[in-house]
């Protein structure tokens, strides 16, 4: 029974895996990775660990996935057209990677099949929330604390990465001289253009722009 | 007789294996991103069939301890997706090529 769901799941794991990499639709990928998460829940609760199969539900394929999808959504990129080639050597690396990383595996299980080790059953409370919950907060306190810390380094970090640049001042953004603007200081979408401007004084280019220019050094003069 | 610890190193490996010819070949940003997390969870199915077989409960602490590592990855990560989405107009990698020589 147990050897029979093993390979369900595994089958739906592979299969849904496999999709994943050949789809070119990124939202089909998501939704095959969604697939992926489900089997391997499953796979764990057969294992004997309700609270990882639980928490691979809601976290994975509830919280990461969702942000993928509504990243994939905010975005809106239209489906890609077939472009010009890159790197042709990348498929066969990939192909001869992945033909070594198999044979590595098939050889330490070979090793590992010879010391049979049979899932002894559910008789102990390994899997339950209450012997990880004990674990996490006895033994592991520092890696949990740790675990934290990171998350408020990825708040902090995905606030300060994906805040839009405030809109600067015309006297901040038109710099005199050279007039080369840094990427992140145009802002693309609140210009509306994208062409390059070039101009020799700040007032062209601010007239160029459509901006208003104000020159902060007249009163220093 | 149930399943053996071997059958779920192989079927964690194979799933390692898609996930990084994924990388390789992909050129969305976001469907590397989603590869990643593939072997991510590969990574995690071998603990979890450690810490069942032999009966102890550190590899499920480890699996959580991933799964916080994955979801800061994703916050982080999907940032730097929309960032150089805005900088490039694009969701390819090759178009991120400015420190190339």
């Amino acid at each position: 029974m147990s050897t029979l769901l093993f390979i369900i799941f595994a089958g739906m794991a592979i299969g849904c895996a496999i999709a994943m990499v050949s789809q070119s639709n990124p939202l089909y990928c998501a939704i095959s990775l969604i697939g992926v998460f489900i089997s391997l829940a499953s796979i764990y609760v057969t294992l004997a660990a309700p609270f990882i199969a639980a928490v691979q539900v809601i976290v994975y394929a509830g919280a990461i996935m969702v942000l993928v999808i509504f990243v994939i959504m905010l975005l809106n990129v239209e489906h890609s057209e077939p472009r010009r080639k890159r790197l042709k050597f990348l498929v066969p690396m990939a192909v001869g990677m992945a033909a070594v990383l198999l044979a590595e595996t098939a050889f330490i299980l070979y090793s590992v099949q010879t010391s049979a080790n049979h899932f002894t059953g559910n008789s102990s409370n390994v899997g339950l929330t209450h012997s990880i919950g004990e674990g996490l907060f006895t033994r592991y306190l520092l890696p949990f604390e740790l675990t934290s810390v990171l998350l408020l380094m990825a708040i902090v970090g995905a606030m300060s990465l994906a805040r839009r640049t405030t809109i600067l001042s015309a006297t901040a953004r038109v710099i005199p001289g050279a007039q080369v603007l840094a990427m992140h200081e145009v802002n693309p979408r609140a210009i509306g253009d994208l062409r390059p401007v070039e101009a020799a004084t700040s007032e062209e280019a601010a007239h160029l722009l459509g901006v208003e220019f104000q020159s902060n050094r007249g009163g220093q003069e | 007789m149930g399943p053996q610890l071997s059958w779920y190193l192989a079927l964690s490996a194979i799933l390692f294996t898609i996930g990084a010819v994924g990388v390789i070949v992909k050129r969305n940003v976001i469907a590397m991103f989603m590869c990643i997390e593939l072997m991510l969870n590969a990574v995690n199915l071998s603990f979890v069939a450690f810490s069942s077989y032999f009966q102890d409960v550190t590899g499920q602490l480890f699996v959580f301890i991933v799964m916080t590592v994955a979801a800061a990855e994703a916050a982080v990560g999907l940032g730097i997706i929309i960032t150089i989405f805005r900088n490039r107009e694009s969701l390819d990698v090759d178009d991120a090529n400015i420190l190339k020589l």
